[in-house]
């Protein structure tokens, strides 16, 4: 691709196009040719912020049971560690911790329900 | 072995599921208290828990939750082998996790688990009634205790050790635990 640019009240002939090395800009004689690698590595960089993951999480049962107690409700703002519900199995009593920080967006049990081991009990975003 | 002594605290298992998650807790150290002011059993019952009886919690190896599963009836039959070798009683397991003498309770286990995507930590909660000479009312005809059966006091540290290291060698040959 030519075009001429005049900047300043000089003229120049400049001449764009791809070569193997990554893009050839002719200015009047003079050659410059700028690799794909600086745009890569911006990309990258910007890659590399921490991402926040907004994604829904499902919070399953480990195993089966009986609900027997439920601590939190719909809406209610959770951090990692808390308890969320307690599942009592024949011989044993599970307290069901978050592994995240969220909001409790759907509570799918109820107390006194029986559950399957990886059925999903509550959903937080 | 690793044992915290109270003279009273709520509940043994309450405290020992506190400090296993708020501390990377040696497995196997135990809590152990002379009196309870809230013992309790499987669904929150109560467990009634003055001086003389014996009420330890086991702080457990980090396990998978299937594993854990067995540990409640595993610790029954211990204890029911403890007492029947010990003082040549007949020990009954209402399974899962209660021993009976005759009609009457005398003990309960109580294994529970923190776990999130994997299981964070897990405790098992023994309530046994050895030098207890009188129960109320309301428990008179549905609990016991050994003073009361045997009719003499009996080392409530010597069963514990009984109890524990009984539990240790049964989990010995699994990895896992």
């Amino acid at each position: 691709m030519k075009f001429k640019l005049k900047f300043k009240g000089r003229e120049y002939n400049i001449e764009v196009s791809e070569t193997e090395q990554g893009v050839k800009i002719k200015v009047n004689k003079k050659e410059f040719i700028f690799e794909e690698e600086p745009k890569e590595k911006s990309l990258s960089s910007v890659k590399s912020f921490p991402k926040k993951d907004f994604s829904p999480k499902t919070i399953t049962a480990p195993i089966s049971g009986v609900i027997s107690e439920i601590f939190v409700k719909q809406g209610d703002r959770i951090k990692k560690g808390e308890k969320l519900i307690l599942l009592s199995a024949m011989k044993m009593e599970n307290e069901i911790v978050s592994d995240y920080d969220g909001k409790i967006k759907e509570i799918l049990v109820k107390k006194n329900q029986k559950v399957k081991s990886n059925d999903t009990l509550l959903i937080i975003k | 072995m690793r044992i915290l002594k109270y003279k009273i605290i709520d509940s043994t298992n309450s405290l020992a599921k506190k400090i296993a998650k708020e501390n990377e807790e040696k497995p196997w150290t135990i809590v152990l208290t002379e009196e309870q002011r809230a013992g309790y059993g499987r669904n929150k019952s109560s467990w009634y828990s003055p001086k003389g009886g014996l009420y330890f919690s086991i702080i457990l190896p980090k396990g998978n939750i299937d594993d854990l599963q067995t540990l409640t009836i595993l610790a029954a039959f211990i204890i029911a082998r403890v007492l029947k070798e010990n003082f040549n009683l007949e020990p009954l397991i209402k399974l899962p996790n209660d021993i009976y003498i005759g009609k009457k309770k005398v003990a309960g286990v109580l294994t529970e688990t923190i776990v999130s995507s994997n299981v964070k930590s897990s405790i098992i909660g023994i309530g046994l009634n050895t030098n207890i000479k009188d129960f109320p009312k309301d428990l008179k005809n549905i609990a016991c205790s050994l003073e009361i059966v045997l009719n003499k006091k009996v080392n409530n540290e010597k069963i514990l050790k009984q109890i524990v290291n009984g539990l240790k060698q049964q989990l010995k040959s699994r990895s896992k635990l």
